[in-house]
């Protein structure tokens, strides 16, 4: 983050009353139409989907409403219809391959992939919750749960844990996107509401981004945890559910029972719906960034490796990692990250901004291109020097390597010599490699170069099978177990903030 | 923290600033909150004051919903229920479980039973607590369990009464501070990890509090554990689990921040007779009124706004964000975009440098890659009605 653009891109906001683009590209894959899913918890109950709308964004939302959603078969009879729908959707989506040619070894992948969108990235986490839940159902009374729930379980847990690779496309949380991709007036810790946010980009007629931000934030519910007035309905509603059904769990009979409660959650969820259509039509037709293809190639392999083992062949998941485990996934997430992040800059004009301005990148005019011959080891080879006008002081020390952004996958040049030139600086480099016309610009182009590489660096060897005793744990990782001990216990009884002694205690 | 005596010109001061403003007793959850706004100076003359920032704006647009769902408390209240039941069975059992010390004779003392709610109640229930806290540390054949302990300390030179959620566990003459969260931990790791944080940061503050009550009783305060331990549900119901903690880094860094609050005292006599919340508080007043009150108050008192602490922490977030847009203030944005405009005191300066107006000498700093910052942005996505400059 470059603080002079974030406080040139707060200025013109405030000035202009509007905000501001942050790229020229969409640098996220957008299926068309994505599968929309929003959520409603009940208050401190995290396992718990109060109410749980899904469907094609282009459509009308489907809705899941337990009634009490502590009830286990309450809650399972509600989450079926979702469940089996979100598998047949992924089986569906899994079943068309493509062969890919890869290091001489042809692959198999899935064509497409089934692309989730939600909100924000804290139903990325309950999604996350909801399928570990799920994933290791125990039996109950002899019955073993629907096996639909189980594999919508195990999907979720994927997704979820997808969802933490950078520029991943699988599972869309909107307001990450929308952050991504505008400048607005609210902080990061602000923008985790879609609605704050959609309303800075489009405030209405005659009003400031901010204020309809201000507005938004106030009165608009996302999901997925309720706030107090939320849960006060949903409180009397629930208490009326209860008190009607008995103890019966009957579909026939707490179908209709449950009916205020399901217009109380469809009224929330229609605006939320409308948002989340509206954030994506928005961002579509903004053309997508060249890498968008390849790292959602790399969400397919994902996806369809995932299918594969666990619809195949029934697999499960770890719920913790191995220490090796988890050093190969946090050495996997950090390349994906520099390498999202230089994908952006390299194809993206305006995500390179941020660079120039901390000083990992100079752009100029090529003044000249001289090739001579330097001596590696013992061989006189061809190289290029290049002349580079800047027209802003350079402040990089000799021998630092930056890659011209046209060849950002290839090989860097070197920093020679940086002199001042006028107002700016004169920069001289040398390709590090044979020059070809393809790795050379010509004198007069305009060019970047910054420090950021778009090429595998070099390749690292997996930690080894055994880790030396240093690197084990004292214990191993627990072997996935069912959570849902808790099915059978008692709902507590909701306490009014004005009834306890201190409510804050319960934050 | 040097510890002072209650200055009466400074509580009529400080009565006088609060006004209608409805008023709050310390404890150590507003505490830990309070270290993450201390350095703006309106939070650190409410915290004196005691006004519940959380209800001074009530029944305007300004107010924050920091509203509990009934649910979620019903959830905290039974998990403590749960923990209490048939003399605390359930806390006995997940202790020597996670503590590896047999506490089915452990002496429980709940503090917030039999003693008067009041002033008195707090002052008794503080000196129980500092000579509970000695006998713990003269090491007591039986583990000891103090629920609701009540801690005396100075804040900013103000000598104050801190209730405690947590519970002080003693075990072989060491205090270990223990807390109860009903969010629950799954696979070991908690569900919710910026509540974890919340949770032990306010552990940490406790083990602050209890140190300087030991040191004031003239115990090694030592005694008091670095680490604390988090009682929590595991998986989806309330069956309790153990988790122990190092908390050593949080502690140093609330003790500097803590360290750091200014004094109050002389905050409060400072502070202008003109200044007070009552008109704020007031809710026969128009909205406007109210809010136009709060900008005078802080305009006078200075406020120092930092989104992600502010917004989670304090009550006059909102209205201080008001105040920030009404000025053009850079701090809209947060602290980091405003320290990197020194000399520079509205957005719509920072919008003249980022066009390339000349800077004044005091500006030159910022106004350098202001400009670039602009001028690169707009070779890139012109403004509307500029031409395209768009490059190779």
């Amino acid at each position: 983050m470059s603080t002079a653009l974030e406080a040139y891109f707060a200025a013109r906001i405030y000035e202009e009353g509007r905000a501001l683009r942050r790229t020229t590209l969409r640098h996220v894959h957008l299926a068309d139409p994505p599968l929309g899913i929003a959520m409603w918890r009940l208050g401190g109950e995290r396992f718990r989907a109060a109410a749980l709308a899904w469907g094609p964004l282009d459509g009308p939302f489907q809705l899941a409403v337990p009634g009490e959603p502590r009830n286990r078969d309450l809650y399972f009879a509600a989450l079926q219809p979702f469940a089996a729908d979100l598998c047949a959707r992924i089986r569906r989506t899994a079943a068309t391959l493509v062969a890919r040619e890869r290091g001489g070894v042809t692959e198999h992948i899935p064509v497409d992939a089934l692309q989730l969108v939600v909100p924000n990235k804290a139903t990325v986490s309950a999604l996350g919750l909801l399928g570990r839940y799920l994933a290791y159902l125990s039996d109950r009374g002899g019955v073993a749960p629907d096996p639909a729930l189980i594999e919508a379980g195990k999907h979720l847990r994927f997704y979820a844990r997808h969802a933490r690779v950078p520029g991943q496309s699988l599972l869309v949380a909107l307001d990450q996107l929308v952050a991504g991709h505008w400048a607005t007036l609210l902080s990061p810790f602000e923008q985790a509401n879609l609605a704050a946010l959609d309303a800075q980009i489009e405030p209405g007629p005659g009003r400031h981004p901010f204020e309809a931000s201000a507005a938004a934030e106030a009165t608009a519910r996302i999901g997925p945890e309720p706030t107090e007035d939320i849960d006060r309905t949903t409180g009397a509603l629930l208490a009326d559910f209860n008190a009607a059904r008995g103890t019966s769990t009957d579909p026939a009979t707490v179908g209709p029972l449950a009916g205020p409660l399901r217009e109380h959650y469809h009224d929330l969820t229609v605006p939320v719906w409308q948002l989340m259509g509206r954030v994506v039509t928005r961002e579509r037709p903004l053309p997508a960034a060249p890498s968008v293809s390849r790292r959602f190639e790399s969400d397919r392999e994902a996806f369809g490796r995932h299918v594969s083992w666990v619809v195949t062949q029934g697999g499960y998941y770890r719920t913790t990692d191995t220490p090796r485990q988890a050093a190969i996934t946090l050495r996997r997430l950090e390349d994906t990250l520099a390498r999202y992040e230089a994908d952006q800059a390299v194809e993206d004009p305006a995500r390179m901004i941020a660079h120039l301005l901390d000083g990992d990148a100079i752009r100029g005019t090529v003044a000249s291109l001289t090739e001579t011959k330097v001596v590696i080891k013992v061989r006189a080879v061809r190289r290029m020097v290049m002349a580079l006008d800047s027209p802003d002081p350079v402040i990089l020390p000799e021998g630092k390597r930056l890659w011209w952004t046209a060849t950002a996958s290839g090989h860097p040049w070197e920093v020679q010599s940086v002199q001042p030139n006028g107002a700016g600086s004169r920069v001289v480099l040398m390709l590090t490699a044979k020059p070809t016309s393809e790795r050379l610009p010509v004198a007069g182009d305009v060019i970047t170069l910054s420090t950021l590489c778009t090429g595998q660096q070099a390749f690292w060897l997996m930690p080894p099978e055994n880790p030396p005793w240093t690197h084990r744990p004292d214990t191993l990782p627990a072997v996935p177990e069912p959570i849902d001990a808790g099915d059978a216990e008692q709902p507590a009884a909701p306490v009014d903030a004005t009834a306890a002694e201190d409510p804050g205690r319960y934050t | 923290m040097p510890r002072h005596q209650p200055d009466p010109a400074a509580a009529t001061a400080l009565a006088r600033v609060r006004g209608q403003a409805p008023e709050i007793r310390a404890n150590v959850r507003r505490l830990a909150a309070f270290a993450s706004v201390h350095a703006c100076p309106t939070a650190a003359v409410a915290f004196a004051a005691r006004i519940d920032t959380n209800r001074v704006l009530a029944g305007t647009s300004m107010e924050m919903p920091f509203g509990q769902s009934p649910f979620a408390i019903g959830r905290g209240v039974a998990f403590e229920a749960l923990l209490r039941r048939h003399g605390h069975a359930e806390l006995r059992r997940v202790l020597t479980a996670g503590l590896d010390t047999d506490f089915t004779f452990a002496a429980i003392e709940n503090l917030r039973e039999g003693y008067q709610p009041n002033r008195t109640g707090l002052r008794l229930r503080a000196n129980v607590t500092q000579t509970r806290m000695a006998e713990i540390a003269g090491g007591p054949p039986e583990p000891v369990i103090l629920d609701g302990a009540v801690l005396h300390a100075d804040i900013g030179g103000l000598p104050a009464f801190f209730e405690a959620d947590e519970m002080a566990i003693g075990v072989g003459g060491q205090i270990i501070v223990g807390e109860n969260k009903s969010w629950p931990v799954v696979d070991g790791k908690p569900a919710d990890e910026d509540a974890l944080g919340a949770a032990l940061d306010q552990a940490a503050t406790y083990v602050l509090l209890g140190r300087q009550t030991l040191e004031q009783a003239g115990v090694d305060p030592a005694c008091m554990s670095d680490s604390v331990v988090l009682v929590t549900p595991r998986n989806t119901g309330l069956a309790p689990s153990l988790h122990r903690q190092d908390v050593a880094s949080r502690i140093r860094r609330i003790e500097r921040l803590l360290s750091a609050v200014p004094d109050v005292q002389e905050t409060a006599a400072a502070t202008p007779q003109s200044v007070t919340f009552d008109a704020v508080a007031d809710k026969t007043l128009p909205e406007t009124a109210r809010v136009e009150a709060f900008g005078q108050v802080t305009d006078v008192l200075g406020r120092v706004y930092e989104p992600a602490s502010c917004l989670t922490s304090c009550g006059f977030a909102w209205a201080c964000r008001a105040c920030l847009f009404a000025d053009a203030d850079p701090g809209l944005v947060g602290g980091q975009v405003a320290r990197a405009l020194p000399g520079i005191a509205s957005l719509s300066r920072v919008a003249e440098l980022g066009q390339g107006a000349p800077a004044s000498p005091a500006e030159e700093p910022a106004a350098v890659p202001l400009a670039r910052a602009g001028r690169l942005y707009d070779e890139v996505i012109p403004a509307p009605g500029q031409p395209e400059r768009r490059t190779a």
